[in-house]
Protein backbone atom coordinates (compact mmCIF):
# COMPACT_ATOMS: atom_id res chain seq x y z
CA UNK A 1 0.00 0.00 0.00
CA UNK A 2 1.26 3.49 -0.77
CA UNK A 3 2.25 5.79 2.03
CA UNK A 4 -0.81 7.97 2.66
CA UNK A 5 1.19 11.16 2.70
CA UNK A 6 3.78 10.76 0.01
CA UNK A 7 2.57 7.93 -2.15
CA UNK A 8 5.85 6.08 -1.63
CA UNK A 9 4.97 2.45 -1.41
CA UNK A 10 6.36 1.29 1.91
CA UNK A 11 4.01 1.09 4.85
CA UNK A 12 2.57 -2.38 5.15
CA UNK A 13 4.36 -3.58 2.02
CA UNK A 14 6.34 -6.80 2.06
CA UNK A 15 10.04 -6.00 2.50
CA UNK A 16 10.81 -7.23 -1.01
CA UNK A 17 8.33 -4.82 -2.61
CA UNK A 18 9.69 -1.98 -0.47
CA UNK A 19 13.22 -2.87 -1.55
CA UNK A 20 12.29 -2.90 -5.25
CA UNK A 21 10.17 0.28 -5.10
CA UNK A 22 13.02 2.09 -3.43
CA UNK A 23 15.67 0.81 -5.83
CA UNK A 24 13.56 1.81 -8.84
CA UNK A 25 13.52 5.43 -7.66
CA UNK A 26 16.93 5.57 -6.01
CA UNK A 27 19.50 8.24 -6.87
CA UNK A 28 21.12 7.15 -10.12
CA UNK A 29 24.76 7.62 -9.21
CA UNK A 30 24.43 6.14 -5.74
CA UNK A 31 22.47 3.15 -7.04
CA UNK A 32 25.11 2.28 -9.62
CA UNK A 33 27.92 2.93 -7.14
CA UNK A 34 26.35 0.63 -4.55
CA UNK A 35 25.84 -2.12 -7.13
CA UNK A 36 29.47 -1.90 -8.22
CA UNK A 37 30.48 -2.31 -4.59
CA UNK A 38 28.48 -5.50 -3.97
CA UNK A 39 29.06 -7.06 -7.39
CA UNK A 40 32.45 -8.63 -6.52
CA UNK A 41 30.91 -10.20 -3.41
CA UNK A 42 28.32 -12.14 -5.42
CA UNK A 43 30.72 -14.32 -7.37
CA UNK A 44 30.10 -15.23 -10.97
CA UNK A 45 26.76 -14.18 -12.38
CA UNK A 46 24.83 -15.19 -15.47
CA UNK A 47 22.89 -12.50 -17.30
CA UNK A 48 19.51 -13.98 -18.21
CA UNK A 49 18.17 -10.75 -19.71
CA UNK A 50 19.41 -7.22 -20.27
CA UNK A 51 17.18 -5.32 -22.66
CA UNK A 52 14.74 -2.52 -23.23
CA UNK A 53 11.10 -3.23 -23.95
CA UNK A 54 7.57 -2.05 -23.44
CA UNK A 55 5.13 -2.37 -20.60
CA UNK A 56 1.51 -1.67 -21.45
CA UNK A 57 -0.18 0.48 -18.83
CA UNK A 58 -3.90 -0.09 -18.28
CA UNK A 59 -6.11 2.37 -16.43
CA UNK A 60 -9.58 1.92 -14.96
CA UNK A 61 -12.22 4.24 -16.40
CA UNK A 62 -14.09 5.97 -13.58
CA UNK A 63 -17.42 6.03 -15.44
CA UNK A 64 -18.04 2.42 -16.48
CA UNK A 65 -15.17 0.80 -14.54
CA UNK A 66 -13.63 -0.47 -17.77
CA UNK A 67 -9.95 -1.33 -17.79
CA UNK A 68 -8.34 0.00 -20.96
CA UNK A 69 -4.83 0.53 -22.29
CA UNK A 70 -3.54 4.05 -21.79
CA UNK A 71 -0.33 3.43 -23.73
CA UNK A 72 3.05 1.78 -23.45
CA UNK A 73 5.98 2.74 -21.26
CA UNK A 74 9.56 2.08 -22.29
CA UNK A 75 11.46 0.22 -19.59
CA UNK A 76 14.91 -1.24 -19.08
CA UNK A 77 14.95 -4.76 -17.71
CA UNK A 78 17.76 -6.85 -16.20
CA UNK A 79 17.55 -10.41 -14.93
CA UNK A 80 20.57 -12.18 -13.48
CA UNK A 81 21.32 -15.48 -11.79
CA UNK A 82 24.15 -16.36 -9.44
CA UNK A 83 26.16 -19.30 -10.79
CA UNK A 84 26.96 -20.98 -7.49
CA UNK A 85 23.66 -20.39 -5.67
CA UNK A 86 19.98 -20.65 -6.65
CA UNK A 87 19.52 -16.91 -6.41
CA UNK A 88 18.15 -14.54 -9.00
CA UNK A 89 18.10 -10.77 -9.17
CA UNK A 90 15.71 -8.64 -11.18
CA UNK A 91 15.42 -5.01 -12.06
CA UNK A 92 12.95 -3.01 -14.13
CA UNK A 93 12.97 0.76 -14.34
CA UNK A 94 11.20 3.29 -16.53
CA UNK A 95 13.48 4.56 -19.29
CA UNK A 96 16.33 3.21 -21.40
CA UNK A 97 19.10 2.96 -18.83
CA UNK A 98 20.22 -0.67 -18.91
CA UNK A 99 22.97 0.00 -16.38
CA UNK A 100 20.40 1.27 -13.92
CA UNK A 101 18.23 -1.84 -14.35
CA UNK A 102 21.32 -4.04 -13.96
CA UNK A 103 22.35 -2.21 -10.80
CA UNK A 104 18.87 -2.85 -9.41
CA UNK A 105 19.11 -6.55 -10.30
CA UNK A 106 22.54 -6.85 -8.68
CA UNK A 107 21.31 -5.26 -5.45
CA UNK A 108 18.16 -7.42 -5.51
CA UNK A 109 20.36 -10.53 -5.80
CA UNK A 110 22.63 -9.25 -3.03
CA UNK A 111 19.61 -8.77 -0.77
CA UNK A 112 18.44 -12.31 -1.50
CA UNK A 113 21.90 -13.67 -0.82
CA UNK A 114 22.20 -11.72 2.44
CA UNK A 115 25.34 -10.01 1.14
CA UNK A 116 26.53 -6.93 2.97
CA UNK A 117 23.19 -6.75 4.77
CA UNK A 118 23.95 -3.89 7.10
CA UNK A 119 25.20 -1.56 4.40
CA UNK A 120 22.32 -2.58 2.12
CA UNK A 121 19.78 -1.89 4.84
CA UNK A 122 21.29 1.54 5.39
CA UNK A 123 21.30 2.26 1.65
CA UNK A 124 17.62 1.36 1.30
CA UNK A 125 16.63 3.35 4.39
CA UNK A 126 18.57 6.38 3.17
CA UNK A 127 17.08 6.24 -0.31
CA UNK A 128 13.54 5.71 1.01
CA UNK A 129 13.97 8.79 3.18
CA UNK A 130 15.28 10.80 0.21
CA UNK A 131 12.32 9.71 -1.96
CA UNK A 132 9.82 10.56 0.78
CA UNK A 133 11.44 13.96 1.25
CA UNK A 134 11.26 14.71 -2.50
CA UNK A 135 7.61 13.71 -2.63
CA UNK A 136 6.84 15.72 0.48
CA UNK A 137 8.51 18.80 -0.95
CA UNK A 138 6.44 18.46 -4.11
CA UNK A 139 3.24 17.95 -2.16
CA UNK A 140 3.88 20.97 0.05
CA UNK A 141 4.08 23.04 -3.14
CA UNK A 142 0.89 21.38 -4.37
CA UNK A 143 -0.88 22.07 -1.08
CA UNK A 144 -0.06 25.76 -1.51
CA UNK A 145 -2.46 25.74 -4.49
CA UNK A 146 -5.44 24.44 -2.51
CA UNK A 147 -8.39 26.74 -3.15
CA UNK A 148 -11.60 27.40 -1.25
CA UNK A 149 -14.19 28.35 -3.83
CA UNK A 150 -16.86 30.85 -2.90
CA UNK A 151 -20.07 31.55 -4.76
CA UNK A 152 -22.14 34.70 -4.55
CA UNK B 1 -7.34 5.47 -54.97
CA UNK B 2 -4.42 4.31 -57.00
CA UNK B 3 -0.75 5.02 -57.05
CA UNK B 4 1.44 4.72 -60.06
CA UNK B 5 5.03 3.57 -60.00
CA UNK B 6 7.34 6.23 -61.33
CA UNK B 7 11.02 6.15 -62.21
CA UNK B 8 13.69 8.76 -61.97
CA UNK B 9 14.38 11.50 -59.49
CA UNK B 10 16.61 9.48 -57.17
CA UNK B 11 19.19 12.24 -56.97
CA UNK B 12 16.53 14.91 -56.37
CA UNK B 13 14.95 12.78 -53.64
CA UNK B 14 18.30 12.29 -51.95
CA UNK B 15 19.11 15.97 -52.15
CA UNK B 16 15.68 17.00 -50.89
CA UNK B 17 16.18 14.94 -47.73
CA UNK B 18 19.63 16.47 -47.32
CA UNK B 19 18.13 19.95 -47.72
CA UNK B 20 15.46 19.21 -45.10
CA UNK B 21 18.03 17.93 -42.63
CA UNK B 22 20.51 20.70 -43.40
CA UNK B 23 17.85 23.26 -42.54
CA UNK B 24 17.44 21.60 -39.14
CA UNK B 25 21.15 21.53 -38.51
CA UNK B 26 23.18 19.23 -36.32
CA UNK B 27 21.28 17.28 -33.69
CA UNK B 28 23.20 16.21 -30.63
CA UNK B 29 22.38 14.98 -27.14
CA UNK B 30 22.57 18.50 -25.74
CA UNK B 31 19.89 19.73 -28.14
CA UNK B 32 17.65 16.79 -27.26
CA UNK B 33 18.09 17.45 -23.55
CA UNK B 34 17.26 21.13 -24.05
CA UNK B 35 14.04 20.22 -25.87
CA UNK B 36 13.05 17.72 -23.18
CA UNK B 37 13.68 20.17 -20.36
CA UNK B 38 12.18 23.25 -21.94
CA UNK B 39 9.07 21.82 -23.62
CA UNK B 40 7.55 19.32 -21.16
CA UNK B 41 3.95 19.95 -22.25
CA UNK B 42 4.83 19.36 -25.89
CA UNK B 43 6.77 16.23 -24.96
CA UNK B 44 3.69 15.00 -23.10
CA UNK B 45 1.48 15.65 -26.11
CA UNK B 46 3.78 13.73 -28.44
CA UNK B 47 4.10 10.82 -26.00
CA UNK B 48 0.34 10.63 -25.55
CA UNK B 49 -0.38 10.58 -29.28
CA UNK B 50 2.48 8.19 -29.97
CA UNK B 51 1.21 5.98 -27.15
CA UNK B 52 4.79 5.57 -25.96
CA UNK B 53 6.09 7.07 -22.73
CA UNK B 54 9.77 7.99 -23.03
CA UNK B 55 10.57 11.71 -22.75
CA UNK B 56 14.07 11.45 -24.24
CA UNK B 57 12.83 9.67 -27.34
CA UNK B 58 9.96 12.13 -27.70
CA UNK B 59 12.45 15.00 -27.51
CA UNK B 60 14.65 13.29 -30.11
CA UNK B 61 11.63 12.80 -32.39
CA UNK B 62 10.82 16.50 -32.08
CA UNK B 63 14.42 17.44 -32.85
CA UNK B 64 14.51 15.20 -35.92
CA UNK B 65 11.18 16.45 -37.20
CA UNK B 66 11.90 20.09 -36.47
CA UNK B 67 8.75 20.26 -34.37
CA UNK B 68 6.39 18.73 -36.95
CA UNK B 69 4.15 16.95 -34.46
CA UNK B 70 2.72 14.38 -36.86
CA UNK B 71 6.18 13.48 -38.08
CA UNK B 72 7.38 13.15 -34.48
CA UNK B 73 4.43 10.92 -33.56
CA UNK B 74 5.07 8.78 -36.63
CA UNK B 75 8.76 8.41 -35.71
CA UNK B 76 7.89 7.33 -32.19
CA UNK B 77 5.17 4.92 -33.24
CA UNK B 78 7.52 3.36 -35.78
CA UNK B 79 10.28 3.03 -33.18
CA UNK B 80 7.82 1.45 -30.77
CA UNK B 81 7.38 -1.47 -33.15
CA UNK B 82 11.07 -2.36 -32.72
CA UNK B 83 10.58 -3.12 -29.04
CA UNK B 84 9.23 -6.31 -27.49
CA UNK B 85 6.35 -6.06 -25.07
CA UNK B 86 7.67 -7.38 -21.78
CA UNK B 87 4.58 -7.14 -19.62
CA UNK B 88 1.20 -5.59 -18.96
CA UNK B 89 1.21 -3.55 -15.77
CA UNK B 90 -1.43 -3.65 -13.05
CA UNK B 91 -4.37 -1.38 -13.94
CA UNK B 92 -4.04 2.11 -12.52
CA UNK B 93 -6.93 3.13 -10.28
CA UNK B 94 -7.83 6.76 -9.82
CA UNK B 95 -7.52 6.62 -6.04
CA UNK B 96 -3.88 5.43 -6.35
CA UNK B 97 -2.71 8.36 -8.46
CA UNK B 98 -0.05 10.70 -7.06
CA UNK B 99 -2.20 13.76 -7.70
CA UNK B 100 -0.88 17.28 -8.25
CA UNK B 101 -3.97 18.95 -9.71
CA UNK B 102 -7.63 18.17 -9.16
CA UNK B 103 -10.49 20.52 -9.81
CA UNK B 104 -14.21 20.37 -10.42
CA UNK B 105 -16.31 22.97 -12.21
CA UNK B 106 -19.56 21.17 -11.38
CA UNK B 107 -19.18 20.78 -7.61
CA UNK B 108 -17.63 23.42 -5.39
CA UNK B 109 -17.05 21.31 -2.29
CA UNK B 110 -15.72 17.99 -3.47
CA UNK B 111 -14.41 15.35 -1.08
CA UNK B 112 -10.71 16.07 -0.67
CA UNK B 113 -11.06 19.67 -1.81
CA UNK B 114 -9.87 21.45 -4.92
CA UNK B 115 -6.18 21.79 -5.71
CA UNK B 116 -5.20 24.03 -8.60
CA UNK B 117 -1.73 22.53 -9.06
CA UNK B 118 0.49 23.78 -11.90
CA UNK B 119 -1.70 25.91 -14.19
CA UNK B 120 -1.93 29.21 -16.06
CA UNK B 121 -5.74 29.16 -15.99
CA UNK B 122 -5.99 32.32 -13.92
CA UNK B 123 -2.90 34.13 -15.21
CA UNK B 124 -2.38 37.08 -17.52
CA UNK B 125 -0.93 35.84 -20.78
CA UNK B 126 1.93 38.26 -21.24
CA UNK B 127 4.85 37.62 -23.53
CA UNK B 128 8.11 38.17 -21.63
CA UNK B 129 9.73 40.26 -24.36
CA UNK B 130 12.41 41.38 -21.94
CA UNK B 131 14.04 37.99 -22.42
CA UNK B 132 14.95 39.05 -25.95
CA UNK B 133 16.61 42.13 -24.53
CA UNK B 134 18.81 40.20 -22.15
CA UNK B 135 16.56 40.10 -19.09
CA UNK B 136 16.09 36.43 -18.19
CA UNK B 137 12.62 35.41 -17.05
CA UNK B 138 13.16 33.94 -13.60
CA UNK B 139 10.03 32.30 -12.17
CA UNK B 140 9.03 33.27 -8.65
CA UNK B 141 9.37 30.22 -6.41
CA UNK B 142 6.30 28.63 -4.80
CA UNK B 143 5.78 29.37 -1.14
CA UNK B 144 5.20 25.82 0.07
CA UNK B 145 2.48 25.03 2.59
CA UNK B 146 3.47 23.96 6.06
CA UNK B 147 2.12 20.48 5.50
CA UNK B 148 1.98 18.47 2.30
CA UNK B 149 -1.17 17.76 0.31
CA UNK B 150 -2.37 14.17 0.48
CA UNK B 151 -0.66 12.26 -2.31
CA UNK B 152 -3.87 10.49 -3.15
CA UNK B 153 -7.24 12.12 -3.66
CA UNK B 154 -10.62 10.40 -3.50
CA UNK B 155 -12.61 9.74 -6.64
CA UNK B 156 -15.45 12.21 -7.17
CA UNK B 157 -17.30 9.76 -9.41
CA UNK B 158 -17.13 7.12 -6.68
CA UNK B 159 -18.74 9.55 -4.25
CA UNK B 160 -21.41 10.46 -6.82
CA UNK B 161 -22.15 6.79 -7.33
CA UNK B 162 -22.40 6.21 -3.59
CA UNK B 163 -25.04 8.94 -3.21
CA UNK B 164 -27.00 7.88 -6.27
CA UNK B 165 -26.15 10.87 -8.49
CA UNK B 166 -24.46 8.67 -11.08
CA UNK B 167 -25.30 5.16 -12.20
CA UNK B 168 -22.93 2.69 -10.62
CA UNK B 169 -21.39 0.22 -13.05
CA UNK B 170 -19.43 -2.34 -11.05
CA UNK B 171 -16.04 -3.33 -12.43
CA UNK B 172 -16.07 -6.63 -14.29
CA UNK B 173 -12.82 -8.43 -13.55
CA UNK B 174 -10.63 -8.70 -16.65
CA UNK B 175 -7.15 -10.19 -16.64
CA UNK B 176 -4.61 -7.64 -17.94
CA UNK B 177 -3.80 -9.97 -20.85
CA UNK B 178 -7.46 -9.96 -21.88
CA UNK B 179 -7.96 -6.21 -22.04
CA UNK B 180 -8.88 -5.40 -25.66
CA UNK B 181 -5.83 -3.90 -27.37
CA UNK B 182 -6.04 -1.70 -30.46
CA UNK B 183 -2.37 -2.24 -31.25
CA UNK B 184 -3.08 -5.91 -31.87
CA UNK B 185 -6.66 -5.98 -33.14
CA UNK B 186 -8.73 -3.79 -35.44
CA UNK B 187 -11.12 -1.08 -34.34
CA UNK B 188 -14.63 -2.35 -35.16
CA UNK B 189 -18.02 -0.74 -34.55
CA UNK B 190 -19.87 -0.60 -32.30
CA UNK B 191 -16.52 -0.28 -30.50
CA UNK B 192 -15.74 -1.98 -27.22
CA UNK B 193 -15.45 0.67 -24.52
CA UNK B 194 -11.84 -0.36 -23.91
CA UNK B 195 -11.13 0.32 -27.60
CA UNK B 196 -12.89 3.67 -27.51
CA UNK B 197 -10.93 4.87 -24.50
CA UNK B 198 -7.61 3.52 -25.81
CA UNK B 199 -8.25 5.19 -29.14
CA UNK B 200 -9.05 8.53 -27.47
CA UNK B 201 -5.95 8.19 -25.28
CA UNK B 202 -3.74 8.12 -28.41
CA UNK B 203 -5.87 10.45 -30.51
CA UNK B 204 -4.71 13.65 -32.14
CA UNK B 205 -5.15 16.55 -29.72
CA UNK B 206 -6.18 19.01 -32.42
CA UNK B 207 -8.67 16.61 -33.94
CA UNK B 208 -10.25 15.73 -30.61
CA UNK B 209 -10.44 19.44 -29.77
CA UNK B 210 -12.09 20.35 -33.08
CA UNK B 211 -14.76 17.68 -32.83
CA UNK B 212 -15.23 18.09 -29.07
CA UNK B 213 -15.49 21.85 -29.52
CA UNK B 214 -18.22 21.41 -32.11
CA UNK B 215 -20.18 19.42 -29.52
CA UNK B 216 -19.56 22.08 -26.87
CA UNK B 217 -20.86 24.78 -29.23
CA UNK B 218 -24.14 23.00 -29.72
CA UNK B 219 -23.63 20.51 -32.53
CA UNK B 220 -23.71 17.69 -29.99
CA UNK B 221 -26.55 16.62 -27.74
CA UNK B 222 -24.98 17.26 -24.33
CA UNK B 223 -23.23 20.36 -23.03
CA UNK B 224 -20.29 19.43 -20.81
CA UNK B 225 -19.33 20.68 -17.38
CA UNK B 226 -16.03 19.43 -15.95
CA UNK B 227 -16.94 17.00 -13.21
CA UNK B 228 -13.33 16.28 -12.33
CA UNK B 229 -10.03 17.11 -14.00
CA UNK B 230 -6.91 15.50 -12.68
CA UNK B 231 -3.19 15.72 -13.43
CA UNK B 232 -1.19 13.05 -11.71
CA UNK B 233 1.57 10.49 -11.78
CA UNK B 234 0.78 6.78 -11.95
CA UNK B 235 2.94 3.97 -10.62
CA UNK B 236 4.01 1.43 -13.22
CA UNK B 237 3.30 -1.69 -11.18
CA UNK B 238 4.99 -4.77 -12.61
CA UNK B 239 5.65 -8.30 -11.42
CA UNK B 240 9.05 -9.56 -10.25
CA UNK B 241 9.87 -13.14 -11.38
CA UNK B 242 9.31 -14.23 -7.77
CA UNK B 243 5.79 -12.76 -7.87
CA UNK B 244 6.32 -9.53 -5.95
CA UNK B 245 4.38 -6.59 -7.39
CA UNK B 246 6.49 -3.44 -7.36
CA UNK B 247 6.66 -0.03 -8.98
CA UNK B 248 9.28 0.57 -11.66
CA UNK B 249 8.67 4.32 -11.38
CA UNK B 250 5.96 6.84 -12.18
CA UNK B 251 4.57 8.29 -15.41
CA UNK B 252 2.51 11.43 -15.89
CA UNK B 253 -1.18 10.92 -16.72
CA UNK B 254 -4.19 13.18 -17.10
CA UNK B 255 -7.85 12.34 -16.96
CA UNK B 256 -11.18 14.13 -17.08
CA UNK B 257 -14.82 13.42 -16.51
CA UNK B 258 -17.42 15.77 -17.93
CA UNK B 259 -21.05 15.68 -16.89
CA UNK B 260 -24.52 16.57 -18.02
CA UNK B 261 -27.98 15.93 -16.65
CA UNK B 262 -29.16 12.65 -18.11
CA UNK B 263 -32.66 11.59 -19.09
CA UNK B 264 -32.79 8.95 -16.37
CA UNK B 265 -32.77 11.54 -13.57
CA UNK B 266 -29.10 10.93 -12.89
CA UNK B 267 -25.96 12.63 -14.12
CA UNK B 268 -24.34 11.27 -17.25
CA UNK B 269 -20.53 11.20 -17.34
CA UNK B 270 -18.03 11.13 -20.18
CA UNK B 271 -14.44 10.04 -19.60
CA UNK B 272 -11.06 10.40 -21.24
CA UNK B 273 -7.47 9.89 -20.09
CA UNK B 274 -4.08 10.01 -21.73
CA UNK B 275 -0.39 9.56 -21.06
CA UNK B 276 1.25 12.86 -20.11
CA UNK B 277 -0.44 16.07 -19.08
CA UNK B 278 -2.84 17.34 -21.72
CA UNK B 279 -5.98 18.98 -20.34
CA UNK B 280 -7.47 20.12 -23.64
CA UNK B 281 -7.41 16.61 -25.01
CA UNK B 282 -8.99 14.89 -22.03
CA UNK B 283 -11.76 17.49 -21.63
CA UNK B 284 -12.58 17.42 -25.35
CA UNK B 285 -12.28 13.60 -25.43
CA UNK B 286 -14.57 13.21 -22.43
CA UNK B 287 -17.07 15.53 -24.17
CA UNK B 288 -17.08 13.23 -27.20
CA UNK B 289 -17.54 10.21 -24.92
CA UNK B 290 -20.44 11.96 -23.17
CA UNK B 291 -22.14 12.78 -26.47
CA UNK B 292 -21.54 9.46 -28.21
CA UNK B 293 -24.48 7.36 -26.94
CA UNK B 294 -27.30 7.60 -29.48
CA UNK B 295 -25.46 10.12 -31.67
CA UNK B 296 -26.69 10.30 -35.28
CA UNK B 297 -24.54 8.42 -37.79
CA UNK B 298 -21.94 10.65 -39.47
CA UNK B 299 -22.31 13.41 -36.90
CA UNK B 300 -19.12 14.67 -35.28
CA UNK B 301 -20.07 13.05 -31.99
CA UNK B 302 -20.81 9.67 -33.54
CA UNK B 303 -18.18 7.29 -32.18
CA UNK B 304 -17.23 5.85 -35.56
CA UNK B 305 -16.83 9.36 -36.95
CA UNK B 306 -14.64 10.80 -34.21
CA UNK B 307 -12.50 7.73 -33.61
CA UNK B 308 -11.69 7.33 -37.30
CA UNK B 309 -10.96 11.01 -37.80
CA UNK B 310 -8.76 11.64 -34.77
CA UNK B 311 -6.19 8.89 -35.33
CA UNK B 312 -3.15 11.11 -35.96
CA UNK B 313 -0.91 8.81 -37.97
CA UNK B 314 -3.65 7.59 -40.29
CA UNK B 315 -5.20 11.02 -40.71
CA UNK B 316 -1.95 12.88 -41.38
CA UNK B 317 -0.68 10.04 -43.56
CA UNK B 318 -3.84 10.09 -45.63
CA UNK B 319 -3.65 13.85 -46.01
CA UNK B 320 -0.04 14.01 -47.10
CA UNK B 321 -0.24 10.97 -49.34
CA UNK B 322 -2.05 13.20 -51.82
CA UNK B 323 1.35 14.69 -52.61
CA UNK B 324 2.48 11.39 -54.05
CA UNK B 325 2.07 10.67 -57.77
CA UNK B 326 -1.58 10.12 -58.69
CA UNK B 327 -0.94 10.38 -62.41
CA UNK B 328 -3.17 7.47 -63.40
CA UNK B 329 -6.17 8.55 -61.33
CA UNK B 330 -5.77 12.18 -62.28
CA UNK B 331 -5.29 11.23 -65.91
CA UNK B 332 -8.63 9.45 -65.79
CA UNK B 333 -10.18 12.61 -64.32
CA UNK B 334 -8.66 14.64 -67.13
CA UNK B 335 -9.96 12.13 -69.67
CA UNK B 336 -13.43 12.41 -68.15
CA UNK B 337 -13.19 16.20 -68.22
CA UNK B 338 -12.12 16.26 -71.86
CA UNK B 339 -14.80 13.76 -72.73
CA UNK B 340 -17.43 15.93 -71.03
CA UNK B 341 -16.18 18.99 -72.89
CA UNK B 342 -16.27 17.11 -76.15
CA UNK B 343 -19.82 15.97 -75.43
CA UNK B 344 -20.79 19.54 -74.57
CA UNK B 345 -19.45 20.68 -77.90
CA UNK B 346 -20.81 17.72 -79.82
CA UNK B 347 -24.60 18.48 -79.85
CA UNK B 348 -24.03 21.70 -81.75
CA UNK B 349 -22.55 19.91 -84.70
CA UNK B 350 -25.47 17.57 -85.43
CA UNK B 351 -27.88 20.52 -85.06
CA UNK B 352 -25.96 22.45 -87.64
CA UNK B 353 -25.84 19.41 -89.81
CA UNK B 354 -29.55 18.93 -89.31
CA UNK B 355 -30.25 22.52 -90.22
CA UNK B 356 -28.03 22.14 -93.20
CA UNK B 357 -29.93 19.06 -94.14
CA UNK B 358 -33.34 20.63 -93.61
CA UNK B 359 -33.51 22.52 -96.90
CA UNK B 360 -33.23 19.30 -98.66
Amino acid sequence: MSDEMTGVISAGMPPHAHLLNTLARADDGLLKGFAEGVLPLLGEIEVVQSRTGLVMLPLRDTVASTDFHLGEVLVAEAHIRLKDRPIEGYGMVIGRDLERAMAMAVIDAAAMAGTDEERLGHFIATQATRIRAADEERLRAVEATRVEMETF
Amino acid sequence: MAYVATRGGERAIDQSERLYRADLGEIDAQRVTAIRQSLPWLIDRVMGEASLYEPDLAALALAQSGGDLYEAVLLLRAWRTTQPRLAIAEPVRQEDLFTVRRISAAFKDIPGGQILGPTLDYSHRLLATGVLEGQPFVPTPVEPAARPAPARQPSLAAWQKSVGLVADVPAAPVAPDDIPDLTREPLLFPAKRAHTLQSLARADTGGVLALGYSAMRGYGNAHPTVNELRLAEAELKVRHPRGTIFSGGRVKVSQAEVTNKGKSGKLDLGFCATLGWNEVKVIAGATLDLNAPGAPKNSAVNEEFFLYHTEPVEASGFCIHFKLPHYVTFQSSLDALRDAKAKQAAPAAPAVLQRQEEPA
